[in-house]
């Protein structure tokens, strides 16, 4: 298994998650890399991506393993043939399928333009409860693993999985909890057992 | 001045698939503004014109000779509005110029009730639709090719240059003359319309007389352009891999242009004349490069009549021996009667599509569609014997001639190709469904003076077809009276028409090809806004009369048009050019003619 972490930016973060599954597909076969394939009736790639990240979220820290052979220096095959936005910035060999979706458990992520607010605050609270996008009301205290401020930018870990908490909608109450409005949202890293 | 596409991040978070509108596709030429910027602009939505491989060929032309060349599609109407509403101009998807900026607009016209989105794109760039509007300003020259481009003149009004027949034969050379002349002059205009395949609706006037047109004033003549032999002319050696999946999302080879059938009611089939085969060297090297350089799994073979192609059994061997392992080859347009074991597809497609086009032996004769019924049941006994369980059927009602009794037939078919699955036991249930469209007399085929039946007669002779189903669990589809009614109008159009497409469009009707935005009420207040009445142009038109297209020069003559009409109210086959020359007045520039003659 090849595990490789890669970026979403540059126009890449609006494409869809299947969209995006088939461009890395794509880009394994422009590089004459092979990936191995499922032995059922219908074939398809052993290829292992972390959960989708939202619609036109950027990120530097998506995480990916490839069931394939390769030898030489894959970052270069890979960054060759892949589309804009979407490069591989570092990659391992494991043994074993280090299966992104189940095992990264938080993700961090920078935006600019939240107003300025203390986030012990945020923390005593012992419940923050709003609704999501399919209008169901979530208590997300536990799912915001850390919050803080410098300068102008907020930094903040979300939990992923069971835990998962939309970035987008965690600055929206940011904003409409402090004010001000989000730009620059991105993904600077996941964290679990096997990311690097 | 460049669009910012960070700053539509709002609009492209609210809006369905925004990759549409981001470009940056992989493997799209990395583009410079050049002396003359082209963009290529189709009027669907970006996974239908990112399939098309028409504008690809004709980008690579303008590419090739040193031009800039772009590409934009017809936002879908969540995006469209948001950018009008934020006083965005339309924009390019390589450069992310506004199209106002652009030399020279190119729009492919793929099919009539496209023409509103023509109007829609060049409002949302915020270029005035009349071309009389655009005469003062600096504003690119608008123009349009493609099949429709035949009978522009539904169109005259609002664009500036037409482009007929093969784009990529004259395309530069109009490229060069406005540079040449000081773009939208009165010289360049002089100078390229003496090129074939070049008509300016400003320098022809049809003159009409009680209605009817007497005389062109003007450029009265007007010929394609065509090119000779394909395997000197430019393709792309890679594609631009669509961001979002794109309706044919695969690699592309033209294996021939033009057919050899002439079906008569097919209008590619006689505006595509004469018929030339690529190479099976040229087509594998082609083959080959696209699935490098794409990543594609999946190659369409396409031509009008893929089955007709000299050397098929020498072409697929090639591809099959040259490609990567596991690459599949599609074969969309193969006849009925060139289906056999070793060309089928993908072992594990289910799903088979025949074309027998008219239910009765005796109106395919009318048609020349020359396929009898036992060719159809031995071809579908042989694919069932391969695993196909589900069959797709296209049929057409109101060809002439026709009466209750062949669409009845439609339905012993049907009970037929049960009767042959039923032959042997299989595995799974078979499932049949037909597909029948309104037939639509277009220009430049020996039915352009037919008359199409009236909303009441599709009702009468769908109640014919329906009544004559008795094979249970067939599905039946039909095309939509309106829709059928109003791409005969505009196929058929002149150009009086132009006033109601403007007032269609201004009544809000746009994307008229997509079933849930068909705008009815738009459309029939703008017949009445512009005093059209569509029957006027759906009537059967006399022998003698002149036809809104008639000063183009397809290359095939009225006479042997005439000649075909004739025969098909006899019921004689033509058969195709294969088996003999038939004259159609190509016969010069024809491969398979010079071959017979020599």
């Amino acid at each position: 298994m090849i595990a490789f972490r890669y970026t979403k930016t540059d126009g890449a973060e609006y494409l869809s998650h299947l969209d995006l599954l088939r461009h890395i597909c794509r880009t394994f076969k422009r590089a004459g890399i092979e990936l191995k394939h499922s032995e059922g009736f219908n074939p398809h790639p052993r290829i292992y991506m972390n959960n989708p990240l939202g619609l036109g979220i950027k990120s530097v820290a998506e995480y990916c393993a490839a069931d394939c052979e390769f030898g030489g220096d894959f970052s270069a095959a890979f960054n060759a043939c892949s589309p804009d936005g979407i490069k591989c910035t570092a990659y391992k060999i494991f043994d074993f399928n280090p299966n992104y979706a189940y095992t990264v458990k938080s993700c961090s992520y920078t935006a600019e333009g939240i107003d300025g607010f203390d986030p012990d605050k945020f923390f005593s609270r012992a419940q923050i409860v709003i609704t999501d996008k399919r209008g169901r009301e979530v208590d997300i205290r536990r799912r915001v693993l850390s919050l803080s401020q410098d300068g102008g930018k907020t930094a903040f870990t979300l939990g992923c999985g069971e835990n998962n908490l939309r970035p987008d909608l965690f600055c929206e109450f940011l904003e409409s909890e402090f004010g001000g409005a989000t730009r620059g949202l991105i993904k600077v890293s996941a964290d679990g057992d096997y990311t690097f | 001045m460049k669009v910012d596409i960070d700053s539509l991040r709002p609009l492209l978070l609210s809006v369905e698939k925004p990759s549409r509108y981001t470009g940056g596709e992989f493997g799209s030429p990395a583009l410079k503004e050049s002396e003359l910027d082209f963009c290529l602009c189709f009027p669907d939505l970006y996974e239908v014109g990112m399939s098309n491989l028409g504008i690809k060929i004709v980008a690579e032309s303008l590419l090739k000779s040193g031009f800039c060349a772009d590409f934009c599609f017809a936002p879908a109407e969540d995006f469209g509005q948001g950018l009008k509403k934020r006083g965005v101009p339309l924009y390019s998807l390589g450069l992310k110029k506004p199209l106002a900026e652009f030399d020279i607009l190119g729009f492919s016209m793929q099919f009539e009730l496209s023409y509103t989105n023509l109007l829609y794109m060049l409002d949302l760039a915020g270029i005035p639709l009349l071309s009389k509007d655009r005469k003062n300003g600096n504003y690119p020259l608008i123009t349009i090719g493609g099949p429709c481009a035949v009978n522009p003149e539904p169109l005259a009004d609002f664009v500036d240059l037409v482009f007929i027949g093969d784009g990529e034969r004259v395309d530069a050379d109009v490229a060069r003359l406005y540079l040449k002349h000081g773009g939208k002059t009165a010289e360049f205009y002089a100078a390229a319309s003496k090129l074939d395949g070049v008509y300016i609706p400003a320098l022809t006037k049809p003159v009409y007389e009680n209605g009817k047109i007497i005389r062109f004033d003007g450029i009265a003549k007007v010929k394609k352009a065509q090119v000779q032999n394909l395997d000197e002319e430019v393709f792309p050696e890679t594609f631009a891999v669509p961001n979002c999946e794109s309706v044919h999302d695969r690699a592309v080879i033209e294996v021939m242009r033009g057919c050899y059938r002439g079906c008569r009611f097919c209008q590619a089939g006689f505006i595509y004349r004469p018929v030339r085969p690529r190479s099976v060297e040229k087509l594998t090297g082609q083959a080959c490069s696209l699935i490098n350089s794409t990543g594609y799994n999946e190659v369409s073979l396409n031509s009008l009549s893929t089955g007709d192609y000299p050397d098929l059994r020498g072409l697929l061997k090639s591809l099959k021996e040259n490609l990567p392992n596991g690459t599949r080859l599609a074969l969309p347009s193969l006849r009925v009667d060139s289906f056999e074991g070793d060309f089928a597809q993908d072992s594990r497609r289910v799903s088979l599509t025949f074309a027998p086009e008219a239910g009765s032996q005796r109106l395919r004769n009318v048609i020349n569609k020359d396929i009898t019924e036992e060719e159809i049941l031995r071809a579908a006994e042989s694919a069932f014997d391969q695993g196909y369980s589900a069959v797709k059927l296209y049929f057409m009602m109101g060809l002439p001639t026709e009466r209750d009794e062949d669409l009845k037939e439609i339905g012993k078919i049907c009970a037929y190709i049960k009767g042959a699955y039923r032959k042997k036991p299989r595995k799974k249930q078979l499932r049949i469904s037909v597909s029948c469209s309104t037939f639509i007399p277009k220009p430049f085929t020996p039915f352009q003076w037919e008359e199409q039946i009236s909303k009441e007669q599709m009702e009468q002779r769908r109640r014919a077809l329906i009544d004559g189903m008795k094979a249970k669990g067939v599905i039946l589809n039909w095309s939509d009276d309106f829709t059928a009614e109003l791409e005969a109008v505009l196929a058929r159009g002149d150009r009086k028409l132009g006033k109601a497409i403007l007032f269609a469009y201004l009544n809000g009707c746009i994307f008229d090809g997509w079933d849930n935005r068909l705008n009815k009420d738009g459309w029939e207040k703008a017949f009445g806004q512009a005093g059209i009445t569509p029957r006027d142009y759906t009537r059967s038109r006399g022998e003698d009369e002149i036809l809104p297209w008639d000063f183009i020069d397809i290359g095939v003559t009225k006479k042997f048009l005439l000649s075909e009409k004739k025969r098909a109210y006899a019921g004689e086959v033509t058969g195709s050019c294969l088996d003999s020359c038939k004259g159609c007045g190509m016969q010069k520039s024809c491969p398979a003619a010079t071959k017979q003659t020599l």
